[in-house]
C-alpha cells in the first residue's frame, strides 16, 4: 500500500466517521449546513482543476517537445504525444483529465525518471505534511495567545509590541527568514542542520512506512533517527510557523477587541467574574469563532509558504517538487501537483467549515 | 429614620475624549433606602446609566470616578480593592442589563451562566450543588428547569430577561440595579416583568434601582423617583408627590411630554431646545437655556439640591430663598 | 455694506490661510490619532524614499549593477585587496601604462613577490594593454623579477633595481612606513582605486552589493505598483458591477473569485509565469491576477452594504439615476478601503514577486533583483553571509513601509476599532 494511500486512510477514515456521526446526531439545521458546504466545495475544486487544465493548454507549442527539449527525437515526441492523447480534441482530453483527478491516477512524469506521478507524490506529500502541521500548530499557538494578550492590554506597551511583531513578521520574506535562521543556527552557531529531512547516514537506517519520518522513527523505535529528524525539523518549522503567526496575532487581536466591546463581557464583569476568566473563557471563546473560518483561508498561505520553505531548506516535499517540475517543463506533473493542491485546500476549507458549525451553537441548534 | 442601604455622596464621573473631558455625573448625591424601588429617569445621555455603572465601580477608561463616596451597607466602596469589589459585584449588588440578547454569552448555556456565577463567589460549592440552586432559582422566576440546557438564542425575549434577573439574584444580592430593563420588551411582557419585579422584591427582600427613560414604568413600580439632567440631580422624591406636583421645570416638561390618549395630535407638548453638549455645558444651572422659568441667577450659579416639601427635594432657584428674592 | 470685490491683498491672505489650514490640520492629526499618525507619517516618508531610489538609482548607486567592479566575495567594509603598482615617488610612474616604452628600447623590470598571484594579474593586464598599443610604436612588455619577500622587493624599488613593483595594497600599507620614498599608484586592474567603496561588499562575480540593492528597488517597485494597479483597475469595476447588479452575473463572478482567492497565491503566480514564460511583464500580469479577487471582494461587499441602505433612499428620491447613486454614495465609502488595500497590496505584490524570482521563475536571469540575488547567494552561505543578508533586508524594509502605511491608515479610518 503506497504511503499516500495510507495517509489518506489515516486522516480520511476517522474524519469520514466523524462526519457521519455528526450528521446522524446533529439537528436538521446542522445537516443542511454540512450538505451545503460539501456542495459548495465541489464546484471550487472543479473550477480550479479546470483552470489549471485550460491554462496549461494555452502554452504555445507542443508541451511534449518542449519538455523533452533537443534530446527528443521526432519519433519519441510522436510516441509520447500519442500516449498522452494530445492529438485528441480538447473536450476529450478534458474528460480524460477529470477522470484522472477522480481516480488520482495522473500518469507518468514527462521528464526525468518517467515514474508514475502518484508515486513521486507519495514520497513528497508526507514530507510536506510533516513540515506543515507542526508549523500550523506553532503559528496558531503564538497567534491566538499573543493576540488575546495584546487585546487585553490594549494601547499599552504589550499591545504595541505585539502589533509591531506581527507587522514585521508579515513583511519578512519567508525565504529570507529561513536563510537568516540557517545562517545563525546552522552556519555561525552550528547547532542545527540546514538542509534535508534527516542525516544522510542515519537516514539509511530508517524504515519507511508512512513516509512521515518522525512517525516512522517512533514506530520502528529508531531513536537516533528520531533525533536527527527532529533536529532537521526545527528550523523549517520555525520559519513557516513564525511567519504565519503574524497573521494570526493580528486576526485574533482584532476579533478579541471587538468581542470585548460586547455587552455580555460587561455583564460577566458585573457578576464579579475575574478579568482573566472574562478574557480567556468568555471573550476568546467567542472571538475564536470567526477566527476558525479564517484558518481555512490561511491554509493557502501555508502552502505558499511551504513551497518557499522547502526550497530554502532543500526539503523534499510537494512544494519543491512543483518548482522542479516547472523548471524541467514537465507539464503533466505540474498539472497534477496543482490539482492536488486545489483538492487539499478545498478539503481543509470544508473541514474548517464543519468544525465551525460544531463550535458555534447558533448554527448547531 | 429610614434605613439607608446605599448612600452616594458627591459623585463625580468624567470621561476623557479627544475633544476634552465630559462631566458625565456632576456632584450627584443619592440615598437608596432599603427595600424600596427607586426609579432614576432622564433623557438619553443625562448620565443615569453612567451613574448606575459608577455605583458598582464599573467605569473603565477613558472614564473615571473623580471623587465621591459610595457608602454601601456601612462601607465606602471607594476604599475597596479590586478583589473586594469583585465579590461585591454579583454578590451584594447585581445588575440587570438592557438588551438580554447581547448581555448573555452566546456560546454558553444558561445553566453555565448561573453555575459559573455561583462558583466564582462560592468556590466551595460543587458543580452539582450549583446546578441544583440554579434550577430552584429559575423555577421561582417561571422558567422550566429543562430550559437551563438551552443557549441564549433559543429563548424568547421575556425569558432571557428573566434569566438576567436570576443571574442578579443568584447570590442573594441586596441591591439590584436594572438598567433600562424593559426597553427591548413589548408592552405585555413588560407588564409581566414589572409584576415579577414587585414579587421578587417582596420575596427576596430586594432593593431595586430602576434606571429608565420610560416614565410610565416608573409610575407603575417605583416608590420614589429621581430625575437627572445633564449629569446633575434635578429632583427626587416620593413618586406620587413628584408626579402630582413636580417642582423642577424639567420634571414638569418631562411629565407633560407623556402623551395622553385624550389629547389631540397638535396638543402634544414638546420641550424647547435640545439636550446640552456635555463637552461645553451651559454655565450655572444646565437646564436654564431651555427653562421657561429661567431667571438671571440661573445662568450664573448652580442650584443645590434641597428639600422643598417633606419627601421631595429639588435643585432649582425657584425654590431657593436667594433665587426667589433675587428674581 | 456695499459689496466689494476682494482686493488682491485679501485674496493672497485668504490663500495663505488655506495653506496654513491644511498643514495645521495635518499636524493637528498628530495629537488626535497619536501613534497611528506617526506610523503613517514615518512609513509615508519611507515610501517616498524608496520611490526616489527606484526612479533615480544611478544617483545613489556608486556602480552599475552589472558592472563587475571589484574583487569577488569582498566582505562589507573591507577594502579590496587589489594589486597596485608601487614605484619611487619621484619617478612619476603611477599606472601600468606608464611603463610602456618605444619598441626596441630596453624593457623595464617590474618586481613581484614570489608565490603571490600578482604576477599573473600583472601579465594579463600587461598583455591587454599591449594589445591596445599595437601599431603605436610603443610596447608594454615588462620584465618580471621575483623576490623572496615584500621587504626585499620594496628595497629593490627604493634603490632602483626595479623600476616598479606590483603588490597587494593591504600588504603594502603595512610596510609603507618603512619605505617613505615609495609611493602607491593605481590599481593595475584598470582604473579602480583601492579606495573604491564597496560598503556592503561584492558578490560572487564582483558586482557591488550596495548598487544592486539600489537598482533592485526599481524592479521591486515596478512590479509591486504595476501589479496592484492592474488588479485594482480590473477588480474594482468588477466588484462594483457585481455588487450593484447582483443576480446571475454576481453569482458566477463570485464563485470564480472565491476559488481564486482561496487558492495559494504564490502557486497560482508560479503556474501563470510558468505558462507565459520569464519576463517582467508576465510576472506583473501573474501577480495582478492574484490580487484581482481581493479588490473584487472588498468593493463588492461595500457596494452591497451601501446598496441595502440606498434602496430605501432611492425609492424616496425618485429620479436619482444609478450613476449618480454610484458616484455620490458608493464611491466615498469604497475609496478609503481601496486606498488601504492598495497599500497593503503593493507590499504583498513585492513579496510575491521576490518569492517568484527567488524560485528562479519569472524574471530573466540577468535582472538586478533582490530575489535573484538571494537565490544565488544561498550557495555561498558558508563564507559570504552578506550576500543573503542585505537583499532580504531590503525586501523587508520596503514591504514594511507599505504595510505600516496600510496599517496606520486602517486604524485611522476604521471606526469599529476606535475605543468607545
Amino acid at each position: 500500500m503506497s504511503p499516500l494511500s495510507l495517509i489518506f486512510l489515516i486522516i480520511g477514515g476517522p474524519a469520514a466517521l466523524g462526519l457521519v456521526y455528526i450528521f446522524v446526531r446533529g439537528s436538521a439545521g446542522l445537516r443542511r449546513y454540512i450538505v451545503t458546504r460539501i456542495a459548495l466545495t465541489l464546484p471550487m475544486v472543479f473550477i480550479l482543476a479546470s483552470l489549471v487544465f485550460f491554462v496549461l493548454r494555452v502554452i504555445p507549442g507542443d508541451p511534449v517537445s518542449s519538455a523533452l527539449g533537443p534530446k527528443g527525437s521526432p519519433e519519441t515526441v510522436a510516441r509520447l504525444s500519442e500516449q498522452l492523447g494530445l492529438g485528441d480534441p480538447l473536450l476529450v482530453q478534458y474528460g480524460r483529465f477529470l477522470g484522472s483527478v477522480v481516480t488520482l491516477d495522473f500518469g507518468n512524469s514527462l521528464t526525468g525518471a518517467h515514474r508514475p506521478i502518484v508515486d513521486e507524490m507519495s514520497e513528497r506529500f508526507p514530507a510536506t505534511l510533516e513540515l506543515v502541521i507542526p508549523a500550523a500548530i506553532l503559528s496558531l499557538a503564538i497567534g491566538i495567545f499573543g493576540g488575546a494578550f495584546a487585546a487585553s492590554r490594549r494601547r499599552r506597551t504589550a499591545d504595541y509590541s505585539l502589533r509591531l511583531y506581527s507587522v514585521i513578521i508579515y513583511s519578512l520574506p519567508i525565504f529570507w527568514l529561513g536563510l537568516m535562521l540557517q545562517l545563525l543556527f546552522g552556519v555561525k552557531l552550528g547547532w542545527l542542520p540546514i538542509a534535508g529531512r534527516v542525516d544522510a547516514v542515519i537516514g539509511t537506517t530508517l524504515h519507511h512506512i508512512t513516509n512521515i519520518y518522525s512517525i516512522d522513527a517512533i514506530l520502528t523505535g529508531n531513536w537516533p533517527a528520531l533525533r536527527s529528524v527532529l533536529a532537521h525539523l526545527v528550523l523549517p518549522t520555525l520559519t513557516l510557523g513564525l511567519i504565519l503567526s503574524g497573521v494570526f496575532v493580528r486576526l485574533t487581536r482584532i476579533n478579541v477587541i471587538e468581542t470585548l466591546q460586547q455587552d455580555y463581557v460587561e455583564a460577566a464583569r458585573a457578576r464579579g467574574i475575574r478579568e482573566r476568566v472574562v478574557i480567556y473563557n468568555h471573550a476568546l471563546k467567542n472571538a475564536m469563532i470567526p477566527v476558525i473560518t479564517l484558518i481555512g483561508l490561511q491554509v493557502a498561505i501555508l502552502l505558499a509558504g511551504a513551497v518557499l520553505t522547502e526550497t530554502v531548506f532543500s526539503w523534499p516535499g510537494m512544494g519543491r517538487y512543483l518548482v522542479e517540475r516547472i523548471s524541467s517543463r514537465d507539464y503533466t506533473a505540474v498539472q497534477s501537483v496543482i490539482t492536488m493542491f486545489a483538492l487539499f485546500v478545498a478539503l481543509i476549507s470544508l473541514a474548517v467549515d464543519i468544525l465551525y458549525s460544531l463550535v458555534d451553537p447558533r448554527v448547531r441548534y | 429614620m429610614e434605613d439607608i442601604l446605599y448612600s452616594v455622596r458627591d459623585l463625580n464621573v468624567r470621561y476623557a475624549t479627544r475633544s476634552g473631558d465630559v462631566h458625565a455625573v456632576d456632584d450627584v448625591s443619592l440615598d437608596i433606602r432599603r427595600g424600596e424601588i427607586l426609579g432614576l429617569v432622564g433623557e438619553s445621555g443625562c448620565g443615569k446609566s453612567t451613574f448606575g455603572k459608577a455605583i458598582m465601580r464599573m467605569i473603565r477608561t477613558p472614564g473615571r470616578i473623580d471623587s465621591g463616596e459610595l457608602w454601601f451597607d456601612g462601607a465606602d466602596l471607594m476604599t475597596y480593592s479590586g478583589r473586594q469589589m469583585q465579590s461585591v459585584r454579583g454578590g451584594e449588588i447585581g445588575m440587570v442589563f438592557q438588551d438580554p440578547m447581547t448581555s448573555l454569552n452566546p456560546v454558553q448555556r444558561v445553566s453555565e451562566h448561573l453555575t459559573e456565577t455561583i462558583r466564582t463567589h462560592e468556590p466551595k460549592v460543587s458543580e452539582l450543588a450549583a446546578t441544583a440552586r440554579a434550577e430552584e432559582l429559575v423555577e421561582k422566576l417561571g422558567i422550566r428547569r429543562e430550559r437551563l440546557d438551552d443557549y441564549p438564542h433559543q429563548l424568547s425575549g421575556g425569558m432571557r430577561q428573566r434569566v438576567m434577573i436570576s443571574l442578579a439574584l443568584a447570590l442573594r444580592a441586596k441591591l439590584v440595579i436594572a438598567d433600562e430593563p424593559t426597553t427591548s420588551l413589548d408592552v405585555i411582557v413588560e407588564a409581566k416583568f414589572l409584576d415579577l419585579l414587585r414579587e421578587l422584591r417582596d420575596e427576596f427582600d430586594l432593593t431595586i434601582l430602576m434606571i429608565t427613560h420610560n416614565i410610565g414604568v416608573v409610575a407603575e413600580v417605583a416608590d420614589r423617583v429621581a430625575v437627572m439632567y445633564a449629569g446633575r440631580m434635578a429632583e427626587i422624591g416620593d413618586v406620587y408627590g413628584v408626579f402630582a406636583e413636580p417642582k423642577h421645570p424639567y420634571t414638569v416638561g418631562l411629565l407633560n411630554s407623556v402623551p395622553n390618549i385624550d389629547l389631540d395630535a397638535h396638543d402634544l407638548y414638546k420641550m424647547e431646545g435640545a439636550p446640552p453638549n456635555l463637552l461645553s455645558p451651559p454655565s450655572g444651572c444646565p437646564f436654564h437655556p431651555r427653562c421657561p422659568k429661567a431667571m438671571d441667577i440661573c445662568a450664573v450659579e448652580i442650584p443645590v439640591l434641597h428639600e422643598v416639601v417633606p419627601g421631595q427635594a429639588t435643585a432649582c432657584w425657584l425654590y431657593d430663598e436667594v433665587g426667589v428674592a433675587g428674581g | 455694506m456695499a459689496l466689494q470685490t476682494p482686493t488682491s491683498h485679501e485674496q493672497e491672505w485668504r490663500e495663505d490661510l488655506r495653506k496654513v489650514g491644511f498643514v495645521r490640520r495635518l499636524l493637528a492629526g498628530r495629537r488626535w490619532y497619536g501613534t497611528d499618525w506617526w506610523l503613517v507619517a514615518i512609513s509615508a516618508v519611507m515610501v517616498l524614499g524608496f520611490i526616489t531610489l527606484a526612479l533615480f538609482p544611478s544617483v545613489f548607486a556608486p556602480y552599475s549593477p552589472d558592472e563587475q567592479a571589484g574583487p569577488r566575495f569582498l566582505a562589507p567594509g573591507a577594502s579590496p585587496d587589489l594589486p597596485v603598482l608601487v614605484s619611487l615617488a619621484t619617478s612619476g610612474i603611477t599606472e601600468l601604462a606608464d611603463l610602456a616604452v618605444p619598441t626596441g628600447e630596453p624593457r623595464p623590470s617590474v618586481g613581484v613577490v614570489r608565490g603571490v598571484p600578482t604576477a599573473q594579474a600583472l601579465n594579463d593586464r600587461a598583455q591587454e594593454l599591449n594589445q591596445e598599443l599595437n601599431g603605436t610604436g610603443m610596447e608594454l612588455r615588462p620584465r618580471i623579477a621575483r623576490f623572496d619577500s615584500l621587504d626585499e622587493l620594496l628595497r629593490a624599488v627604493d634603490d632602483g633595481t626595479v623600476v616598479a613593483a606590483v603588490v597587494q595594497s593591504t600588504e603594502f600599507e603595512q610596510l609603507a612606513g618603512d619605505f617613505p620614498t615609495v609611493g602607491e599608484g593605481m590599481s593595475i586592474a584598470g582604473g579602480v582605486s583601492s579606495e573604491g567603496g564597496f560598503i556592503l561588499g561584492t558578490n560572487q562575480i564582483g558586482q557591488d552589493v550596495f548598487s544592486r540593492l539600489i537598482w533592485g528597488t526599481r524592479i521591486a517597485l515596478l512590479i509591486g505598483f504595476s501589479a496592484s494597479i492592474i488588479a485594482l483597475v480590473v477588480g474594482v469595476p468588477l466588484g462594483l458591477l457585481a455588487g450593484f447588479t447582483g443576480g446571475m452575473l454576481d453569482r458566477i463572478l463570485s464563485v470564480i473569485m472565491d476559488s481564486l482567492y482561496a487558492f495559494p497565491g504564490l502557486i497560482l503566480a508560479i503556474s501563470i509565469t510558468a505558462v507565459l514564460g520569464p519576463s517582467v511583464l508576465n510576472v506583473i500580469v501573474a501577480i495582478a491576477v492574484l490580487y484581482i479577487p481581493t479588490y473584487y471582494r472588498i468593493v463588492r461587499g461595500q457596494t452591497l452594504s451601501v446598496k441595502e441602505e440606498l434602496y430605501i433612499e432611492a425609492a424616496r428620491s425618485i429620479g436619482a439615476r444609478s450613476s449618480e447613486i454610484l458616484r455620490k454614495y458608493i464611491y466615498p465609502n469604497v475609496i478609503p478601503s481601496v486606498a488601504i488595500i492598495f497599500s497593503v497590496n503593493v507590499a504583498d505584490a513585492i513579496l510575491t514577486g521576490a518569492g517568484l524570482s527567488f524560485l528562479g521563475l519569472g524574471l530573466p536571469p540577468d535582472t538586478a533583483d533582490w530575489g535573484i540575488d538571494l537565490a544565488r547567494g544561498q550557495g555561498f552561505i558558508q563564507n559570504a553571509w552578506w550576500l543573503i543578508t542585505f537583499p532580504g533586508f531590503a525586501i523587508m524594509l520596503v514591504v514594511l513601509a507599505f504595510t505600516m502605511m496600510g496599517e496606520g491608515l486602517m486604524e485611522i479610518f476604521n471606526p469599529k476599532l476606535r475605543q468607545r
